[in-house]
């Protein structure tokens, strides 16, 4: 699947955050990463991210593009 | 589904921030290490021990093809799936006069399969169908020898090629094929297609516990992991044919993507660059699978060829090798 991942995170914490994105995905913008990815490593990359972010401060966003299979 | 990267241009990989990343002198780019299954380096790459260990933690295989396009090698991490009974029983089926040449007779069938194939839709082509037909038709009942066999399939691809010259643009006129090196552009491209599909089937190997070097078709003392040399057979005519067609008939590969010396011919970074993007993408294409009952990428058809290997090899389901239906 597609995915755009977005995220606001506190400023000690960014550096971290984008390095666990970079693994996965491509970046496109400051804050923004997008790329093909399996759901299992997916989830594999959320549970890195958890465990990095403070839940009440910091936001990750995930959107999931879903295009017809391509032929 | 794991990527594939193809570098083309030259520079340095290194291991940064517990990811890859791959640095030119004018740009830095970072690479999803997760998604990444295998990389083909055609430029001048430098790297160090530190992001070859890297490397090899995630199981990637690096191929290096030299300055003419040429396959020199691969480096591959320390292989995961090792199954020494696979092993022996792949070597019983190469021991075994009767089995191995029902094996290899699988391989040459898939590839008269598939160049039929790539023939029948085109009506220049037509005699030389019928060419091919009658001399596989007759050749293929009385093979008691493996190389009996190679030189029925010889025979066979000759005339494939010479069909070659009937709808092709004549800018691509080939006398014969030709190897090592190719003298003419569509000698090159099907020299440097078949490298990368050799090193494609290769990598899908290397994820499954075949043993790469006890091969069936060619002999296994031809220096080469020649596993995948058989396998590619079958590959050849269905992806890189297909693939070489489509670029000269669109004319998106012409005369100047080659550099042309005294006695050889080879393309140059632009061509290569056409033409592997092309590759990837009629790699990743997919197909419905009857059996699964999903789609299922022309890689992953590589793949399915290894695992019906292993099932035939322990006694599970006797091998029929890929004929493209659709």
């Amino acid at each position: 699947m597609f995915v755009i991942v977005t995220y606001d995170v506190n400023e000690k914490r960014v550096n971290k955050v984008r390095k666990i994105l970079k693994k996965y995905l491509t970046w496109v913008q400051n804050s923004v990463f997008e790329g093909e990815i399996t759901y299992g490593k997916l989830e594999k990359c959320k549970r890195e991210l958890f465990s990095v972010i403070e839940k009440d401060e910091d936001s990750v966003y995930f959107y999931e593009h879903s295009c017809n299979e391509r032929k | 589904m794991q990527k594939t990267l193809y570098i083309t241009s030259n520079g340095r990989l290194r291991r940064k921030d517990n990811t890859l990343y791959f640095e030119t002198e004018t740009e830095k780019r970072s690479i999803d290490i997760e998604n990444i299954e295998q990389i083909h380096i055609f430029g001048e790459v430098d790297l160090n021990t530190k992001a070859l260990n890297y490397i090899s933690q995630y199981g990637i295989i690096l191929h290096f093809y030299n300055y003419y396009g040429f396959y020199a090698g691969s480096f591959m991490p320390r292989k995961k799936n090792v199954s020494g009974d696979v092993v022996v029983r792949q070597a019983l089926h190469y021991l075994d006069r009767e089995k191995r040449i029902f094996l290899a007779y699988c391989f040459v069938e898939s590839a008269v399969y598939h160049m039929m194939r790539n023939l029948r839709e085109r009506k220049e082509a037509e005699a030389f169908l019928n060419a091919i037909e009658d001399e596989w038709e007759n050749g293929r009942f009385n093979i008691s020898s493996i190389s009996e066999l190679m030189g029925l399939e010889g025979r066979v691809r000759n005339i494939y090629y010479s069909s070659f010259n009937q709808f092709l643009p004549e800018d691509f006129y080939m006398e014969k094929r030709e190897k090592r090196p190719p003298t003419n552009p569509i000698n090159a491209l099907i020299s440097f297609g078949n490298s990368l599909i050799y090193s494609t089937v290769l990598t899908e190997i290397y994820h499954t516990q075949l043993d790469p070097s006890i091969s069936f078709l060619h002999e296994p003392s031809e220096k080469r992991f020649s596993l995948s040399l058989d396998i590619s057979e079958i590959f050849k005519p269905l992806v890189v044919d297909s693939v070489i067609f489509k670029l000269l008939n669109n004319r998106q590969i012409t005369l100047e993507h080659f550099d042309e010396d005294l006695n050889y011919c080879y393309l140059n970074q632009e061509g290569r660059r056409i033409f592997i993007n092309e590759l990837r993408n009629k790699l990743e294409t997919t197909v419905r699978h009857r059996q699964l009952n999903r789609n299922v990428s022309y890689k992953g058809y590589i793949r399915l060829e290894c695992y019906k290997l292993i099932k035939h090899f322990i006694g599970d389901q006797v091998y029929s090798p890929l004929k493209a239906w659709w």
